[in-house]
């Protein structure tokens, strides 16, 4: 008999970063090399626990271990939070479709992000960052709760804003004293002029309300529905379309997803709860 | 088709079930299911006029079973042969439906594959279908086609065997002794209660009638208040679910044992409040009429586009088992007539 479809490859937990109060990154690697392309999801068991999709928030160039980064949400991720470095967890993926990169060639590449949907994103970063002379440009705009919110702190702050070819503003809906920048959703850090919306494509990842409004935004704006991608956080359960969780619509986020043009969902109700 | 006789059905079961276990419905209350055979004690041989209440689905993809040990993986246990009787054609039907599910070239599931291949089909012929059999109206009729190993129905003073694979060959082959030669007039006999049961089908279900394909219908009604309206009466039992045939939703979780973790699959169904809820507490369909539609468009929409084939097969079960008052039947014809309606409506205006 074959494998069973559901059988998890043996990873354990080499290193976790706090990222904010209720974030971690939990460095994994696995036993045997997972490979994925960025955007992809795969399932973290915590054994005898239960399960929960995630987005790497590594670049696929980095093979031998991944990054998963971990916002206190449920009653898996509460676990995973009180885990130390040396647990042994399991992981199945990686499931799906990412971000068709190659498409974004010669294009500007407009990234939204929101909370803790800068993890997938990241990945996307990184993946970009490595190739960026064949983008025209990236351009990046970050919004979190409060200064202390932001992930990937160190990074985001400091080296990523210093690349060739990258362009990043960020925001907060509630500043204090030390933060010089924008205060507000990350809607009022877009601008019309941010790119050339004719020659560019937008990537949203972040929490429901926020995708909903920063699409409708960018719409706005003049963006074809098929060029704005979008990263769809569902209950992705066993990642092989069978299950029937993740379902909106006659889709698998699991399998057709989770990145999605707004094109290929919009007709559908509730795709933002 | 080649096909043999055999007076009597207790020999025929009797020597399935010297081969392997046997599976065959026994009335319970006004209700068939499937009980496993005991050639010593099972004196009378039913012979069911309809599907059992069971779900053919129980014996390809059980209500709760092991889908991973680790962290050693473990050889999972051989399924051994086993034999099913009295399947009817809408069970074929369904397990054509899992098939496109569980046999989906990269993502099969070894353990549907192994039940599947061991699995000895002894279809059988409806007669008398029940209130609430509308096979005909989705394209099926109350007799097998394919998809069986051994077909059986019963006309003249015995029962017609068809022999539908080569499993189904040579279990006739190795119980030659029991068989002899379809007599004469029987197979015009056969024709005839066949299209008798289908007629009666038709009459039951004349006013199940749609002006377009279900799948347009149901598209050109999306936003109907249908749904809400309906279900209103469902008690979110989930047993339509539980009894369909086709629905294969599950839920996958995690266990300790002593000495390693398991991961198990147990049915689950899409028309449960928090099915779809992510662990941030978001969830698509928080409201029943919204779950109800996604399982129906699921069924007749969804399934069709992406497999080529309806997800609903038109047995009933769902009907039988309902504890509210949804019935399938009556929401697909509201839709229906609620289209007709708004057309009419646009003519007038």
């Amino acid at each position: 008999m074959k494998p069973s479809l559901y059988q998890p490859i043996n990873g354990e937990i080499v290193e976790i970063i706090d990222e904010s109060p209720t974030i971690k990154s939990f460095v994994v690697v696995p036993e045997k090399q997972v490979t994925f392309s960025t955007g992809q999801f795969v399932e973290l068991t915590l054994p005898g626990e239960g399960e929960a999709p995630f987005t790497p928030s590594s670049s696929p160039a980095q093979a031998d271990k991944m990054e998963i980064t971990i916002m206190k949400a449920g009653r898996v991720t509460a676990l995973l939070h009180e885990c130390n470095k040396g647990q042994k967890v399991g992981i199945r993926g990686p499931f799906g479709n990412g971000y068709p990169v190659d498409d974004f060639v010669g294009k500007e590449v407009y990234i939204v992000g929101g909370g803790v949907g800068l993890a997938p994103i990241r990945s996307l970063f990184l993946t970009l960052v490595d190739r960026i002379k064949d983008f025209k440009s990236v351009v990046c705009r970050y919004g979190a709760r409060t200064p202390k919110d932001f992930i990937y702190k160190k990074t985001l702050f400091g080296r990523w804003q210093k690349i060739d070819g990258v362009n990043i503003k960020l925001t907060v809906d509630e500043a204090n004293g030390e933060w010089k920048d924008n205060v507000g959703v990350v809607t009022t850090i877009l601008e019309p002029g941010d790119v050339d919306i004719k020659n560019a494509v937008a990537v949203v990842c972040g929490p429901p309300i926020m995708m909903k409004f920063v699409t409708l935004k960018l719409l706005e704006f003049g963006f074809a529905a098929k060029d704005i991608y979008l990263s769809m956080e569902k209950n992705m359960s066993c990642g092989v379309g069978k299950c029937g969780h993740c379902m909106i619509g006659k889709y698998y986020v699991c399998k057709d997803g989770p990145v999605f043009t707004y094109e290929q969902i919009k007709d559908y109700p509730n795709i933002w709860d | 088709m080649k096909t043999v006789f055999i007076v009597k059905l207790k020999p025929l079961l009797d020597a399935v079930a010297g081969d392997m276990d046997l599976y065959t419905p026994k009335k319970a209350e006004q209700h068939y299911v499937y009980k496993r055979y005991d050639p010593s004690a099972d004196t009378d041989v039913e012979f069911n006029n309809i599907r059992a209440c069971t779900p053919i689905k129980e014996f390809l993809f059980p209500l709760r079973e092991l889908a991973a040990i680790f962290p050693e993986p473990v050889e999972p246990e051989q399924i051994k042969p086993f034999a099913v009787f009295g399947v009817k054609n809408c069970d074929l039907r369904s397990i054509e439906v899992l098939d496109k599910v569980f046999l989906e070239a990269e993502f099969e599931d070894p353990y549907y594959v192994a039940r599947r291949d061991k699995m000895f089909i002894i279809s059988a012929d409806c007669f008398d279908p029940g209130e609430s059999c509308f096979c005909n109206v989705l394209d099926g009729r109350p007799w097998p086609e394919s998809g069986f190993d051994l077909n059986v129905c019963q006309a003249g003073d015995g029962f017609i065997i068809e022999i539908g694979s080569n499993k189904g060959n040579d279990f006739v082959q190795n119980h030659n002794e029991l068989f002899s030669e379809v007599p004469q007039g029987a197979l015009a006999e056969r024709d005839r209660i066949r299209e008798l049961t289908q007629k009666q089908l038709e009459q039951n279900n004349a006013e199940l009638k749609f002006d377009m394909p279900i799948r347009d219908v149901m598209n050109a009604t999306y936003d109907s208040y249908v749904y809400d309206e309906e279900a209103k009466t469902c008690v979110e039992c989930q047993a339509c679910t539980r009894v369909c045939p086709t629905c294969h939703c599950f839920y996958l979780y995690d266990t300790k044992q002593e000495d390693y973790f398991s991961k198990m699959k147990m049915w689950d169904s899409c028309m449960r409040m928090a099915y779809a809820q992510v662990a941030g507490g978001a969830n698509p369909r928080k409201i029943l009429g919204d779950r109800l539609r996604h399982r129906l468009m699921h069924k007749f929409v969804y399934f069709l586009d992406r497999y080529g084939l309806q997800m609903c097969i038109g047995c009933g079960r769902c009907v039988d088992a309902e504890a509210g008052d949804v019935d399938i039947r009556e929401v697909l014809k509201k839709l229906n007539k609620e289209l007709r309606d708004s057309k009419e409506a646009k003519v007038t205006k």
